[in-house]
């Protein structure tokens, strides 16, 4: 484990560092607070420090209230070294943000000791931080399939149409559904069409680049948006992500399985600025008219064609498809 | 005993307890004394123009300096009159500064003997 030692007096500072080498650990030594604060908040920087309480440049404590801005790095364990005894200034410099204290000189056993109490705290915040990250992969991801849950793709999705307006560049969304996909559960099981589901989300997520996103949106359904699509593009690239599908059979436990998909597909810039709710009822619509089409093919959602039907005439949204 | 007395009773250079610090390690321990050997006359020499020009910032500082210097080589009388040395200029008592550094001064002389005959001991 890094530590970072920070004391202008070289004796003291030799003395530190052979003590702290001999304990495992690897070290960086600085002579003064200013270059004591860099090392802390270099990126994969110490998380250990021992700092002088006076020091040129920026004192211990000084060095301690700075770290303590910070608040994208990981948690640091300081220890200020001094020679200070009085309660006042003990407070001091806890209260300026250091975990610890040492009084010099130091027993090395003593240092070793207090030492292994900030290696504990650091262990215990990495796990927490763990912990978090996995709830959060959690809360935004579908279990299954280990893409982007609804919630989330939605989310990135608004995130992504206010850039696309703004830039005044072009998002295209495709909502694709897996066609008979019923048929899939009803005659080899849902462990196959879990299998099947599986297989899909890689196969998307394969065939869009790194800065686009695919997302479960419903049972069987996916949304893919394309960030930044020329909209003359836009559909030669769908229909390359539909036969990424219907290509090849997926390999089951049941053995090959081939299956297509309809898609719905809706270029933001044909829109305007509308709600996002309004969007994908859109490319909603259009998925539809896949599936009414025949399925294994997509659709546009054509703004210009809406406008001379009457709402009456409107497809509802209540339908089946399979 | 008084207070006094205590002080004196206290060894020029504490070599067990420095031993024990640096766990044995006898290349450790030169390499100390040789910083030692360098660092101390310099700070001293820095320390007595500040103590002479009446700068309490910088003879604060160099006598803090040596305090740390001083007490990680266990050499506690002399850490000791760094120590006095620090507080005196801390609190602005310029005109009992140049006793104090005499006082530092006369430590680091019965010091810097002890060092010299270890060294030359274990060079043998």
């Amino acid at each position: 484990m890094k530590i970072l030692i920070a004391d202008d007096e070289a004796l003291s500072r030799r003395l530190l560092e052979k003590t702290l080498d001999r304990a495992g650990y690897e070290v960086i030594a600085v002579d003064n607070g200013k270059q004591a604060l860099e090392q802390l908040c270099k990126p994969n920087g110490p998380r250990l420090a021992l700092l002088d309480w006076i020091m040129p440049e920026m004192d211990g404590p000084a060095v301690c209230r700075a770290v303590r801005t910070r608040t994208e790095q990981p948690y640091a364990y300081m220890v200020l070294l001094t020679s200070k005894g009085s309660k006042e200034e003990t407070v001091l410099g806890l209260e300026s943000g250091a975990d610890d204290y040492l009084t010099k000189p130091f027993n090395a056993e003593e240092l070793r000791a207090r030492l292994r109490v900030g290696e504990r705290i650091l262990l215990l915040e990495d796990r927490l931080v763990e912990a978090r990250e996995n709830m959060r992969f959690r809360a935004t991801h579908d279990q299954l399939t280990s893409l982007l849950n609804r919630g989330a793709v939605m989310d990135l999705l608004v995130r992504e149409l206010h850039r696309s307006h703004r830039e005044q560049k072009s998002t295209a969304i495709l909502l694709g559904d897996v066609d008979h996909f019923k048929r899939v559960n009803d005659t080899m099981g849902h462990v196959v069409g879990d299998e099947v589901l599986v297989e899909i989300a890689g196969r998307l997520l394969k065939s869009v680049r790194s800065y686009d996103f695919v997302g479960r949106y419903g049972g069987e359904e996916f949304l893919v948006v394309l960030s930044n699509c020329n909209p003359s593009y836009a559909p030669g690239r769908a229909e390359e992500i539909r036969k990424s599908i219907s290509s090849r059979p997926m390999q089951t436990s049941k053995g090959p399985l081939t299956l297509t998909m309809s898609f719905g597909v809706l270029l933001s810039s044909e829109w305007g600025q509308r709600p996002v709710e309004e969007l994908l009822h859109e490319v909603d619509i259009a998925l539809y008219e896949a599936k009414a089409a025949g399925r294994n093919c997509l659709r546009m959602a054509q703004p210009a064609a809406k406008l001379e039907l009457s709402p009456a005439l409107l497809p509802q949204a209540v339908r089946r498809r399979q | 005993m008084n207070k006094k007395e205590e002080e004196f009773s206290e060894p020029v250079w504490n070599l067990p307890e420095l031993l024990e610090r640096v766990d044995n390690d006898q290349v450790l321990l030169r390499e100390l004394l040789d910083i030692f050997k360098e660092d101390f006359p310099q700070t001293l020499r820095s320390l007595k123009t500040a103590v002479t020009g009446e700068d309490l910032k910088s003879s604060s500082r160099l006598s803090h300096t040596l305090k740390g210097m001083l007490s990680s080589l266990g050499a506690v009388r002399a850490a000791g009159a760094a120590s006095k040395l620090e507080a005196l200029s801390a609190a602005g008592e310029t005109a009992s500064l140049g006793p104090a550094l005499k006082a530092l001064e006369s430590e680091g002389e019965s010091l810097v003997p002890e060092l010299d005959a270890y060294m030359a001991e274990v060079r043998r």
